[in-house]
């Protein structure tokens, strides 16, 4: 690990901060998707909560700070909420959400008892055992890096040599149980690695705060991908990210690291969440609003054309009363098909008229129509390379022309 | 016939994504008549409903309700939604579930009156089921908790009551009670609307119906709007359907 | 009013205040979302600070207030996006806010000894030490501030009871009667955001949350009726305030905690022994059951 320290530009203290966040980040990335997609992502608070009677016991077993034995005393006590929390949901009518709760107020009670009773026994030596609450990563050793590297490369490993099997049971757990698959020991067991990335994390970033770095990452990675086998490597690249930027920029401006690394998690989140592309809420919300505009324009385009069928050419006034259509989506509707040359208002009422190519528009579009309809009847006649399906509104472009052409023959005769 | 229909949508278009699940939908269903929404899965009947009546936002067009905005004469609406939303472990009795349909006119932060519990009841009596109301839902069979659905829509006594797929997963018996329940329903003069997959119950039992894949293929009176032909075009040439349908 | 009674008072009624309101979150399967309102109250204890360098209960209550209405807003926006479930949602914004807390105490308040602790664990040992004159009368503050919240909640609860329960179980219906669901789940959230705040004040935020989860979910497990789910809910906080103060006087511990370890005895003696859900009663029956269809084989036989 040494090695590594002296590769990176900064004080050995900042290295090291920077090399745990980013060994934190990459296994909350990955081993929080165990978390998210199971809509369990709260699991990790209970266990990060747990954490503290843990370090507590562990304390008044072995009456020493020592580092690694209150690690092992979070370790068994987030395994201790784990295992309760699997069992209070399989076999009660409690829902995941309130055994979460029940875990978490109950062990974290027990943690303030604990923490009392200790405060009352001995005078100084217990300074500190809030820092499981509120973690602190300056004091952060080379030795506690072996530690967490150790622990995330077993982790990770887990996850490598089990992917297929969790894949199912993250996907479907009853498609799992009818594979023979031991659905509710798999369920333990992705809350164990859970347990895992807490312990790395809740001594940098603390309890509280640990629940978000299982979070952020796998959301952000979730709008970006579709697929699990993207989705975990994605996570933990991000985490990592999340980790390093947030310990370079607490570093430098000499703030507690874990709070910094959350804030960015939740920024790096919450732009996946607004602008990934194709999926975020911005593009969509653009989208729909694309969409609405087409339909009303389609629409408007038609039903001009059936007034001009129908009667002499409508006033805007006749056009309204006719459709039903609110005013002020009829009159900018008219104004874009007015810009894309399809309608002429004529004479002293401004009567609305079709131009040539509104009129081939309006032709089209029934075209369009006419080859769903035809779709709909003989599609199951048709000849086609897979299971494709058409857009409705465009059957040529989704289909292909050949298809397309042979839907209308079929149509025709 | 008096002048609006019972509901009516004009040009409904919905999407859901890039594709429309509805598009530009025009259907009436007239007043008084026992009425069907048929057609294959995925052809958006669901959708049309609950655009209908204003639940969801649509791209374009706009629903009637006796000719009156849909958003408006909500209050002339019975609703009963597909079933499979509803936590069938919540504390709750059968009789607190069919009171829920006076809870419009009992208006906000009022208690239900004893008019109203009376009227629940006899809804309640209505469907068969007078003697489970201090039970828990969940304590019911699939049929009974249908028709626990069914007496609260009743209980809201509104001229047209509106059902999503309401014999999904129900038993025979429960199912010919409840159609016979929806012709008495008819007969008194009420609108109803429901989504409905067997087309056998439809041409037998029902007065019209609207065919549907996206687009309306047919809408009118039941034997019209079922014809062959007209099947054909909303679930394909396949002799699979038609011998469905037959 | 002697120091025992307005200790359990207090606690007690900060358990009537959470308890109305808690089987409402367990049935509507937010139950996680106390936890998340309790921990961003620190932000707003810190942005009061840094504004009006005052420390006191009124203004911080209001400050936490704010700041908790925004969190439940801003987890009800991320939800509605359809991107984030609502159990991520909820944990990645209230880390946010607490970390926004954390920070601002480092870097602007670390002069004035904003006791972190002492906003997890309370201090309700010291409730009976600040008194309030109202007419004459000498009322300690956290029973009046508390009192005045569980009586709201309580009126809140009584006027919408039948609307709460309708949107709460059928929110589709809810929304085709006019009732407004979404309105009346904020309104709803939003009054858990100040029971928390003002509870927290007195209890602490641990107390808070367990009060708002672990009552309802023991009484979800006892009754199929939703005002015996709420009167049980209320009861078994009262119980764990009572039982809870006498412990931790016994035992020279944490008031808190062990009012927080009673609720969660409670929780596991019903999920043990509840006779309609309870794992001995549900074994009971199973085994019932299966010597019954044994018998029916072997009568078939």
């Amino acid at each position: 690990m040494g090695w590594l320290i002296d590769l990176i530009p900064l004080s050995y203290t900042d290295a090291v901060v920077v090399i745990g966040a980013a060994i934190l980040g990459l296994t909350s990335g990955v081993l929080g998707s165990f978390a998210v997609l199971r809509e369990r992502s709260l699991v990790g608070d209970a266990i990060a909560h747990a954490a503290l009677p843990g370090v507590c016991i562990a304390f008044l077993l072995t009456g020493a700070k020592d580092a690694g034995s209150l690690i092992v005393g979070a370790a068994f006590a987030g395994i201790a909420a784990a295992v309760l929390m699997v069992a209070i949901e399989h076999t009660s009518r409690i829902r995941p959400d309130a055994a979460i709760g029940v875990v978490l107020s109950c062990f974290f009670s027990l943690g303030i008892v604990l923490l009392t009773y200790i405060a009352s026994q001995n005078d100084a030596s217990q300074a500190g055992l809030e820092k499981y609450l509120f973690g602190q990563a300056a004091g952060l050793l080379e030795r506690d890096l072996v530690v967490m590297a150790a622990l995330a490369g077993a982790s990770l490993l887990v996850v490598v040599a089990g992917f297929r099997i969790l894949k199912v049971a993250l996907f479907d757990s009853d498609f799992a149980a009818s594979l023979g698959l031991p659905v509710r020991i798999l369920d333990i067991a992705m809350t164990l690695l859970l347990v895992v990335a807490v312990v790395i994390g809740v001594r940098m970033v603390g309890a509280i705060l640990m629940v978000a770095m299982l979070i952020s990452p796998v959301v952000a990675a979730r709008q970006l991908t579709h697929r699990l086998r993207t989705l975990l490597p994605l996570a933990g690249v991000l985490g990592a990210a999340i980790g390093i930027a947030g310990a370079l920029l607490a570093t430098g401006s000499e703030l507690p690291t874990g709070p910094v690394v959350v804030v960015v998690g939740f920024c790096v989140a919450l732009a996946a969440v607004l602008f990934s592309p194709g999926r975020g809420a911005l593009w969509r919300a653009r989208h729909v609003a694309a969409e609405r505009r087409r339909a009303a324009f389609e629409g408007v385009l038609l039903e001009v054309e059936t007034a001009m069928h129908a009667g002499p050419p409508p006033t805007t006034e006749e056009l309204r009363l006719a459709t039903g259509r609110p005013r002020a989506q009829l009159a900018t509707t008219l104004r874009s098909l007015e810009r894309a040359g399809l309608l002429d208002r004529d004479g002293a009422e401004h009567r609305l008229r079709l131009t040539e190519a509104g009129a081939a528009a309006a032709h089209e579009l029934e075209q369009r129509r006419d080859l769903w309809a035809a779709w709909l009847e003989h599609g199951s006649s048709l000849d086609l390379p897979d299971a494709r399906e058409p857009d409705p509104r465009d059957v040529r472009a989704s289909l292909g022309d050949d298809a397309a052409d042979r839907l209308q023959e079929l149509a025709t005769t | 016939m008096s002048g609006a229909a019972a509901l009516e949508v004009r040009r409904i278009t919905v999407s859901y994504g890039a594709r429309p699940v509805l598009w530009d939908v025009d259907a009436t269903f007239p007043e008084g008549s026992l009425s069907a929404i048929v057609g294959p899965n995925g052809a958006g009947k669901s959708t049309l409903l609950r655009a209908a009546l204003g639940l969801i936002p649509v791209d374009s067009g706009q629903s009637l309700i006796s000719g009156h905005p849909a958003r408006a004469a909500l209050d002339h609406v019975a609703y009963v939604p597909q079933r499979e939303a509803v936590d069938w472990d919540f504390p709750i009795t059968v009789g607190e579930v069919v009171a829920m349909g006076r809870y419009r006119s009992t208006g906000w932060f009022r208690r239900v009156g004893r008019a109203d519990h009376a009227i629940a009841e006899a809804a309640l009596d209505r469907v068969g089921m007078a003697a489970y109301g201090d039970r828990q839902i969940g304590q019911l069979s699939g049929g009974q908790r249908q028709r626990v659905f069914f007496a609260r829509a009743l209980a809201q006594e509104t001229p047209l009551l509106v059902m999503d797929e309401p014999f999904a997963g129900i038993d025979a018996r429960t199912q010919a009670s409840l159609l016979e329940l929806l012709g008495e329903l008819r007969d008194e003069g009420r609108s109803i609307v429901i989504v409905h997959h067997e087309l056998a119950t439809v041409r037998e039992r029902f007065d019209w119906a609207l065919l549907l894949n996206v687009r309306a293929i047919a809408c009118g009176p039941a034997a019209d709007a079922l014809a062959p032909e007209m099947l054909a075009r909303a679930y394909g040439t396949g002799a699979e359907a038609l011998q469905w349908a037959g | 009013m002697n120091d025992d009674l307005v200790i359990i008072v207090t606690a007690g009624l900060a358990a009537t205040a959470c308890g109305l309101l808690g089987p409402f979150l367990v049935l509507r399967r937010a139950a996680l979302l106390s936890d998340a309102v309790s921990h961003a109250v620190l932000p707003g204890i810190v942005a009061t600070w840094l504004l009006f360098q005052t420390r006191a209960p009124l203004a911080v209550i209001i400050g936490g207030a704010v700041f908790a209405v925004l969190c439940v807003l801003a987890i009800d926006g991320l939800r509605s996006t359809g991107l984030v479930r609502s159990d991520a949602a909820i944990g990645l914004v209230f880390p946010l806010l607490f970390a926004l807390g954390v920070l601002g105490v480092t870097r602007y308040a670390s002069g004035i000894h904003l006791d972190l602790d002492s906003t997890i664990y309370g201090e309700i040992a010291f409730a009976p030490f600040d008194v309030w004159n109202v007419a004459g009368i000498e009322v300690a503050r956290s029973v009046a501030i508390i009192g005045t919240i569980a009586a709201l909640n309580l009126v809140f609860v009584v006027l919408a009871w039948k609307e709460l329960k309708a949107t709460t179980f059928d929110p589709g219906f809810a929304q085709t009667i006019g009732l407004r669901p979404q309105l009346l789940s904020r309104v709803m959230l939003i009054a858990v955001a100040i029971t928390a705040v003002t509870a927290f004040e007195s209890v602490g935020a641990i107390l808070v949350v367990t009060l708002l989860i672990v009552p309802g979910a023991t009484a979800y497990l006892l009754t199929d009726r939703l005002a015996l789910m709420v009167a049980l809910a209320v009861g078994i906080g009262w119980l764990s305030a009572v039982a809870g103060y006498w412990g931790a006087v016994a035992g020279d511990s944490s008031i808190a905690g062990t009012m927080g370890l009673v609720c969660a005895l409670c929780f596991a003696l019903a999920l043990l022994v509840s006779p309609k859900y309870g794992l001995v009663a549900t074994a009971l029956r199973r085994r019932r059951r299966s010597a019954a269809t044994a018998t029916a084989l072997a009568a078939e036989r």
